[in-house]
Order: C-alpha cells, then structure tokens, then sequence
C-alpha cells in the first residue's frame, strides 16, 4: 500500500462519513407520529427484512409469505373496504440499519411491522417501535426477545428454547443417544442455539463429547470437525444458519464423520439440503414448527398458493411469515384497524390456528410453545414418529 | 499430529482461491496503481456464470468456467473503459468507481438470479483419497492443479511475450512506456480484463467448495485483497504466498480459537503488515498516482 497515502485515505473516509451522514439525516428521530390513518386510504404495514446481504434468502422467504397473506385479503375486498399495503424495507440483516428503518416507518405513518428474521436486528428495533406505539410480528425465535419486554413485540414461531428442548428430548430420551458433540456459530442465532440446547442437555446431565465454536463467515471447518471425528460422537448437533450448516455437513462427510446431524429450522430447509447435498444430510434431525407441506389441508392449500405465486415450494419461513402476517390482519379486521396500544392487545386477543399450530399469545409475546420432529429421508423431511 | 496436517489440507484449497483473488488485484494493481474494490464482486458474477452454464445448460465444468472467464472478462473491459478518462486526472474518483462498480454488480446479480443463491454440485465423483488417515477431497487436488497451472501461465505471459513485457514495462514506469511508444490505455484494458478472468476462473472453482450468493464477493473480496497486501501489493509471486498464507493462517486460528478465529487472523495480519509494511515481497516498484 505504499502510494495509497494516508491524505488519500482521508478524503475516501471524509466522503464516505458524509454521506452516510447525509443519509441519517433525512430520517430524524423526532418525526412526527400522529394517529396515523384513522379512516380512509389504505393500511399501511412495513415488512423490514434482509433483501441483500448474507441473510437474505431469509428475507426473500419471509416477503412472499407475508405477500401472499395480504394478497389474499386484498382479493378478497381487504379489511373494512380498505386495501392493505405492504412497504418493504432492506434491513441487510443489520441491527443498525434496523433502527434507522424503525425510525423511517415510524416517520412514514405504518401501523404495524412484520418481520425481521433475525433476532438480533429485531432487539435492535423493538425499543423505538415501542416508543413509536407500533405493533412488530418478527420472525426471530431468540430468547432475548422475550427478555426485551416489549408489549407491542410478538413472534410468530416458537422460541429456541422449545426448538432444543423438543430435539433434545427425542434425540436423547427417546432414541438414546447419549454421544453428543455441538458445533455452533458465534452469531446470535447459533449463540441462541448452543445455550439453548447445552441447557437442554445439562438438565439431562449429559456433558457434549465436544464443543466447537465457528465464525458466522466461516468456509473451512476441516480443524473443528476434525476434533469431533476424533471424539467419535453418536449426534452431531449443528446451530449455524442454512448455508454454513451445509457446508459443515458436506465437510464433515468428506472427512469420513458418519454420524447424523440434528438442528432447528435451518436443517429442515430446501437450502441446507442442497448445500450440503442430499446424500450428506440424510437422517438429520430436525426439530420444527413446520415439517412439510403435507401436514394437513391448510398447509396443502397454502403450499399450493405459494406454488402458483412464485413457482417455487414452500417452507417453514415463508410459512411462518404468512401466519404472522394473518394474525395481525386478523386482528386489525376484529379491533377495526385500530392502532397503538389497541392494535397489540387486539393481536394478545387473537386465538389462531395456522400452519404452525394454534396461537395463543402470552403476556412474553410467544403464541405457540411446539415443534415436531422430523428426520430428512431420501431427501425429504419426513415427521419422525 | 492428525488433526494438523488434515487442517493443513483443509486451508491449503481455499488459500488456493485466495491466492486467484489476490493476484486479479495485484495485476491491477501493479499496472495502474489502482485498487480495484469491485474485484470480490467481478469473482461472484464469474461463480455465478460459471454454476449456471454448469447446472442450467448442462456444460462441462470446465467449459463453464471457460465461458465465464470470457464474460467476466468482457465486463473488466468495460469497468477500465469507464474509469478510462478519470486516469491520471483524479485517482480518488477511479478508486470510488470501482467502489460503484461493485454495488452495481451485486444489485444485477440480484436482479438476474434471485437473493437467495444456489449451490453448486461437485464436478467429481466426492469419495476423498485416504493417505495414513489423513482425508484429501478430489476436488481440491483440482483446484490446486488448475490455480498452479493459472498462475504458471500468467508468469509466462508476463515475462516472456512482447504484451506481457510491455506491461511490465508500464507498471515500472509509465511515462517512460509511452515514451517508448507503447499503448498505456491498452495494457490497463488488458490489466483489467486479465484480472478479470482470474477472479471468474477463482469463482467458478469456489462454487462447488461454497454456496452461490449475491454477498459471496465480499468476503472472498476481502481475504483476496488481505492476501495481496501480506505477500506485498502488486508482486505476483507474493499474491500467491499471501494466499496461501491467508487460507492456511484462517484455518488454524479456527482450530485454535473457534468463535474468535477471524479476530485472530486479523491480527496476526496486522503485526505481519506493521513488521513489513511492504509485504513479504513488496518493493517499492510502482509510483504511480
């Protein structure tokens, strides 16, 4: 970097400082937020979600269930006469990008959010849609949710702490394998995972065999999985998103580790499997809200919905999206688009029974306290019974 | 003992793509004196060409990664065509160009395959060859082979044909060169479209080790430039070692340090680049602003 000069450097620093100025300036926090919308014109819902950037898949899943949820509403004459509209925002997976966006749809009168995936970037958001009055479905299954308190914050899926407990209690009470290793990231999802799951275990007073930490922008894992081959475990439990789970897999059985993998919901998705490849990930188990899109006559329909929106098979993101999204509609069609503090106690009311099983909100915000488990068999998630 | 060399192993084929990244940007780099940011970006449109004629069209792997070179090649051209009127005026300008650049390839990657990305299957049969317990996967022998082979002709060109040396030529002085009557436009063109192919011929070989992603550039953009700075920026021989050193350096500190890996390459990194601020093998030989 000899002729790359440090005044050179500056003036890149100094532009680039200006312009991310110039654009945090033109969402201020003190924007109004007056009663948005009391009659009239269309109902306004923000879906803020990854739309680029490593998670992104994510956030594409999540935008064409919540889309297909409000598309049929709208076909069917919307909510009181009134069209729904969904603004979609690019969060990048990004807790500080996050909150900026809270304070834009905030500023931009939206009545209610949908989404993030990610924990972390929902924590993020919470405290300013709180402040803000505005009621937010996420997607996130993190613990720390629950611990931020929010009144207006609502999940639309089970926490990790029943994805482990379901899967610890199958792998270990009911199939007997009692030789665990863990490999998990350090992102806040694997973070979740690795707590979770450890507790899980503890309580059945089983110390894991090994323990491995990766980063979240891991490629090679040969020196952790080495370390677990040699351990010679009878499950490998895996907390780490789709893609760097299927690459863990796929270098695990290049490297001749024979024994199944278990996880939550990045293992049951379309992702993992072909990552990884269909013979690498056979006999994982999976603990999950959502199995497969034969479970029952709903999830037939919604899958055949989804199918013919996007010429695409649908999965538990995007089915978990599409019963969030249908709660909150629910509930704004049964308060009369209320907003505040009567939107969220509208949704706390809301009994529904969607893809996922029957929601039931709590005071934490959890609706749903359920997985299934499902082993992947010729390529396919099968519910194991 | 086992768990070194498997680890050794393991590091050695990504250091391999390191090593391809970094010398697109050395390449650049020592001819025009500019870094070229959307290097990481040009490496995951050549992944992403490569897996589609590989998957869609059914083309032979190699045939594949062949087309894609040309492609990506093709769009270096255009990048030093645009950037073209900005050299030697404001080096500033060029350098957050290729900045743009790189949004814009992301933001197209996007638009033409989807956010969510693909994987790519391996083009040989996976069964990894056992060596004394230790395991090595086929694929990576062929992505050792075929950067080995990459970087031999490249030193070739550079050194023994007439449009090699002219680049050289240029990359030592360039006021000189055009002295001497030769096309400085054209040696950048070909700089860039050279560096261009590379970073295809590195994406195309990572997509069956990896996932295909709108965001893959980044990181491999990242680790590429990293391992052209440790070897010495603009010295060939030195992108290949700081690749390599790269690869073999993020794969014991995974062993090592689990969650704390990527803090601990970093710094190691650092402390190498405050020792020799000029690389393993940097020289001083390119002054051009």
């Amino acid at each position: 970097m000899s002729r790359f000069t440090r005044s050179r450097f500056a003036v890149v620093w100094i532009a680039a400082a200006a312009a991310a100025l110039a654009l945090s300036a033109c969402s201020k926090p003190g924007a109004t937020n007056t009663t948005p919308t009391a009659t009239g014109g269309p109902i306004k819902i923000a879906l803020v979600d990854a739309q680029s950037g490593q998670l992104s898949s994510l956030g594409a899943w999540e935008l064409k269930g919540a889309k297909l949820a409000i598309d049929e509403w709208n076909k069917n004459g919307g909510i009181n006469g009134r069209q729904i509209e969904l603004g979609v925002f690019d969060d990048q997976g990004d807790p500080t990008t996050g909150t900026t966006l809270a304070r834009k749809i905030a500023s931009e009168n939206y009545i209610a959010m949908v989404g993030t995936a990610e924990s972390a970037v929902t924590i993020a958001m919470a405290p300013i849609l709180r402040d803000a009055g505005i009621p937010n479905i996420t997607s996130g299954q993190s613990t720390g949710l629950v611990a931020v308190k929010s009144p207006f914050l609502f999940l639309n899926g089970p926490t990790s702490t029943t994805y482990d407990e379901t899967l610890a209690k199958y792998v270990v009470d009911t199939k007997g394998l009692k030789q665990v290793a863990m490999i998990t990231n350090n992102g806040s999802y694997g973070k979740g995972e690795h707590d979770a799951f450890l507790k899980s275990l503890q309580s059945r007073s089983i110390t894991p065999l090994d323990d491995q930490v990766v980063t979240t922008d891991q490629k090679d894992f040969t020196a952790q999985l080495t370390s677990i081959r040699s351990k010679n475990p009878q499950v490998i439990f895996i907390g780490a998103e789709e893609v760097e789970s299927g690459l863990i897999v796929k270098q695990a059985r290049s490297l001749g580790i024979t024994a199944p993998f278990a996880g939550g919901a990045p293992q049951g998705t379309p992702v993992y499997l072909s990552t990884a490849g269909a013979a690498a990930v056979e006999g994982t188990f999976v603990s999950s809200p959502y199995l497969s899109n034969d479970i029952n006559d709903a999830s037939r329909k919604f899958s055949a919905a989804y199918k013919a929106a996007y010429n695409e098979d649908a999965e538990l993101h995007g089915a978990k999206a599409y019963d969030g999204t249908q709660i909150l509609l629910t509930a704004l069609k049964t308060s009369n688009v209320a907003t505040g503090k009567a939107l969220a106690d509208a949704i706390r009311a809301t009994k529904y029974k969607g893809l996922l099983g029957s929601f039931a909100y709590d005071d934490t915000g959890v609706g749903i306290f359920a997985t299934a488990i499902g082993t992947i068999t010729n390529g396919k998630l099968v519910s194991a019974s | 003992m086992q768990v070194t060399i498997q680890t050794f192993i393991g590091g050695l084929s990504l250091g391999a793509i390191y090593a391809l990244v970094a010398l697109g940007f050395s390449l650049v780099y020592r001819t025009m004196g500019l870094v070229n940011f959307s290097h990481g970006n040009v490496v995951m449109i050549g992944a992403y060409l490569a897996s589609t004629f590989y998957i869609s069209s059914k083309l032979p792997f190699a045939v594949s990664i062949v087309v894609s070179m040309v492609v990506t090649a093709a769009i270096g051209i255009i990048i030093e065509r645009v950037l073209r009127p900005l050299e030697n005026k404001d080096f500033d300008l060029m350098l957050i160009g290729t900045i743009g650049f790189g949004i814009v390839l992301e933001a197209l990657a996007i638009m033409i395959w989807g956010a969510t990305g693909q994987a790519v299957p391996s083009p040989v049969p996976a069964a990894p060859i056992i060596l004394a317990g230790i395991r090595i996967r086929t694929y990576d022998l062929l992505v050792l082979a075929v950067a080995a082979a990459a970087t031999l002709l490249l030193i070739f060109f550079l050194q023994r044909s007439k449009r090699g040396t002219a680049m050289q030529a240029v990359a030592m002085d360039h006021e000189a060169a055009t002295a001497v009557g030769i096309n400085v436009g054209r040696s950048n063109a070909i700089a860039f479209m050279l560096g261009a192919s590379l970073a295809a011929l590195a994406g195309g070989l990572v997509g069956p080790l990896l996932y295909v992603s709108p965001a893959m550039g980044g990181s491999l953009g990242i680790k590429g430039f990293a391992a052209a700075i440790l070897g010495g920026f603009g010295s060939i021989p030195g992108a290949i070692l700081g690749g390599v050193g790269i690869g073999l350096l993020d794969s014991y500190a995974a062993g090592h340090f689990q969650g704390y890996s990527e803090l601990v390459t970093f710094l190691v990194f650092t402390v190498i680049i405050m020792v020799r601020p000029n690389g393993i093998f940097g020289e001083r030989t390119v002054n051009r602003a």
